[in-house]
């Protein structure tokens, strides 16, 4: 040891500003980044220091917190720390649960109602391929009988950059690995190695930007049939999962199902669900 | 069809029979005043049987500590009378009504594999209850339905068309066989174990494990019906049966619930996660119980 203290390079976040940056997002999405994340974020920010131009976090992080056009830098923050890994008919059992089970029990009851309306929410939409595969389902399922039925498929993300990706529709042939080939001729038109979503389906989804941490918008978002909201938990701690959680079950109509992601659980996080095995997956349903 | 394939199997003079010393050990075990030497010589007349027997004891399944077990009579010390009938009874079973089936379109290995997957999530469930079942929730699961062995075995096409029709208008299988064969599995598997003279835990579970409130021994049984679903909900099942279920609404739930077990405090997510590896342990337990055992270890050195 020489004794000299030598300053931290600019590309290393200290642990004070990484407890400052963590708490910020925390307070701003419900995300949290525990202490073993650290280097995770260190690696995403640093394409967002260098895009501001700036020498280090800290400088990074008085930005975000007072200058006026953080709005903007806070979004571009959210894109860098959302992973959008997500395919069509992503974990199939689950896909056939909602195909085969909850969708025409769901279905059943309503046309039973005489209430011919379908209301279904992919809650952490990434780049589309979960509300475009809600789509392609149900007009399956409903084939010529689709325009009897009000039925709007509403998919939400916290990356605008995720979102802008879905809104073009346009796929590789890696997405769609899990698509069936007649389904995959249907409803994509194919263009050299990429495939486009067809209009039939796009017109079926709503995509919108939102924060799960903005109750009151995400408090408007109701009466829904189904909602999907996988691989999204993983990114809250336990006080925010809880609250969501309880946010989506008011969101849901009773006799509503919501599926999270194929390893996620909800013991511990809520008891108002009933926990319903499905052949090979579980879902949630409120009562 | 009315009852006849019910009554024809009743009839039936070449039904497999379990081996003359299982029974007998059986028939040991309800003695009250039945000694270590009692079991340990009674299986060692049926050397290739006390060969198995050792042979499971020393698997990953039972095995306790390090050292082999070499003995009956060390096994029982060390395991217990309990668990030396139960591995007695298990290997019996399956020694005459082989994984491997006779021929065709044979539903009898995947038959095994849902009846260990069964007794596997069994045990676990018992051990995260605190059941104490000492075993029988094992056997009890490995054993829960020999009826459809015997329907598949004589009543093969009915048996087939059973489970298509199960599958196609998606209803239990029980309730299909009654549809196609005017029997259930509950109804022979019952007759059989009666018939073999099986603890009246397993005959019980036979029968009731469909309806569990009408079971005697209804612990055991509500905690096989519980495994059971579990077992089909992970796709471990021989056809039919791909029902969606939600456990809180299961009357072998509320029985347990009503009886003091802690069914609240089960993490049912993670205990459905697990199972999703039983596969390797449901092959590994086959492979075991399928290799002869090896006869020089069966000599008795007591």
């Amino acid at each position: 040891m020489t004794g000299i203290k030598t300053s931290a390079p600019a590309s290393m976040m200290k642990d004070e500003t990484f407890r400052l940056l963590r708490d910020f997002i925390y307070e701003q999405s419900g995300i949290y980044f525990s202490d073993m994340k650290k280097p995770q974020l260190e690696n995403r920010l640093l394409l967002r220091l260098k895009a501001n131009n700036l020498s280090d976090f800290d400088k990074y992080y008085y930005m975000l917190k007072y200058d006026p056009q953080a709005g903007k830098e806070l979004r571009c923050l959210f894109d860098s720390v959302t992973t959008n890994e997500t395919s069509f008919f992503r974990s199939p059992p689950q896909i056939q649960a909602f195909q085969e089970k909850a969708l025409p029990e769901i279905m059943a009851r309503k046309q039973d109602n005489g209430e011919k309306s379908l209301r279904l929410w992919s809650a952490g939409c990434s780049t589309g391929d979960e509300p475009y595969t809600m789509a392609i389902i149900l007009q399956e399922i409903l084939r010529n009988k689709l325009c009897e039925w009000n039925v709007k498929i509403f998919a939400s993300d916290i990356s605008e950059k995720a979102l802008r990706s879905a809104k073009t529709a346009v796929y590789n042939e890696y997405t769609l690995r899990s698509v069936p080939p007649d389904i995959k001729q249907k409803y994509f038109i194919k263009n050299g190695s990429q495939y486009t979503i067809k209009d039939e389906i796009r017109m079926l989804v709503e995509l919108q930007y939102l924060n799960f941490n903005d109750s009151k918008r995400v408090r408007l978002m109701r009466g829904f049939d189904i909602i999907f909201c996988r691989n999204v938990l993983i990114y809250f701690d336990d006080t925010a999962k809880k609250r969501f959680v309880a946010q989506l079950y008011d969101n849901l109509n009773h006799g509503g199902y919501l599926f999270i992601g194929h390893s996620e659980s909800l013991h511990n996080i809520s008891r108002a669900f009933k926990l319903v095995h499905f052949p090979g997956a579980l879902g949630y349903k409120k009562e | 069809m009315d009852n006849s394939v019910f009554e024809t199997i009743k009839n039936i003079e070449e039904l497999p029979t379990l081996p003359a010393v299982a029974i007998e050990v059986i028939g040991l075990s309800r003695r009250p005043d039945v000694s270590i030497k009692d079991v340990s010589e009674c299986i060692y007349k049926d050397p290739p049987l006390a060969a198995k027997v050792l042979k499971m004891a020393n698997s990953s399944f039972y095995r306790r500590g390090s050292g082999e077990v070499d003995t009956l009579h060390r096994a029982i010390l060390l395991m217990g009378l309990n668990e030396i009938i139960n591995i007695t009874t298990s290997v019996s079973v399956l020694s005459i009504l082989p994984p491997k089936g006779s021929e065709g379109e044979s539903v009898r290995e995947s038959f095994w594999n849902h009846c260990i997957a069964t007794g596997l999530i069994a045990k676990r469930i018992d051990k995260e209850l605190g059941m104490k079942s000492m075993g029988r929730e094992f056997v009890g699961g490995l054993l829960h339905d020999i009826g459809k062995i015997i329907l598949d075995e004589y009543f093969h096409d009915e048996f087939m068309e059973a489970r298509a029709f199960s599958i196609d208008v998606d209803c239990p299988m029980f309730a299909a066989e009654m549809e196609v064969l005017g029997t259930t599995h509950m109804e022979v598997g019952h007759f059989l174990a009666q018939k073999w003279n099986l603890p009246g835990y397993i005959a019980d579970i036979n029968h009731h494990h469909h309806h569990p409130g009408e079971a005697q021994y209804k612990d055991i049984t509500s905690l096989i019906t519980i495994s059971d679903l579990l077992a089909k909900a992970k796709e471990f099942s021989c056809g039919g049966d791909r029902m969606s279920f939600s456990l809180t609404d299961q009357e072998a739930w509320h029985i347990l619930k009503q009886m003091g077990h802690p069914v609240l405090s089960l993490d049912l997510e993670r205990i459905t996660f697990e199972i999703e590896n039983i596969g390797e342990e449901v092959r590994r337990y086959i492979a075991t119980i399928s290799e002869p055992g090896s006869q020089e270890s069966a000599h008795d050195r007591d």
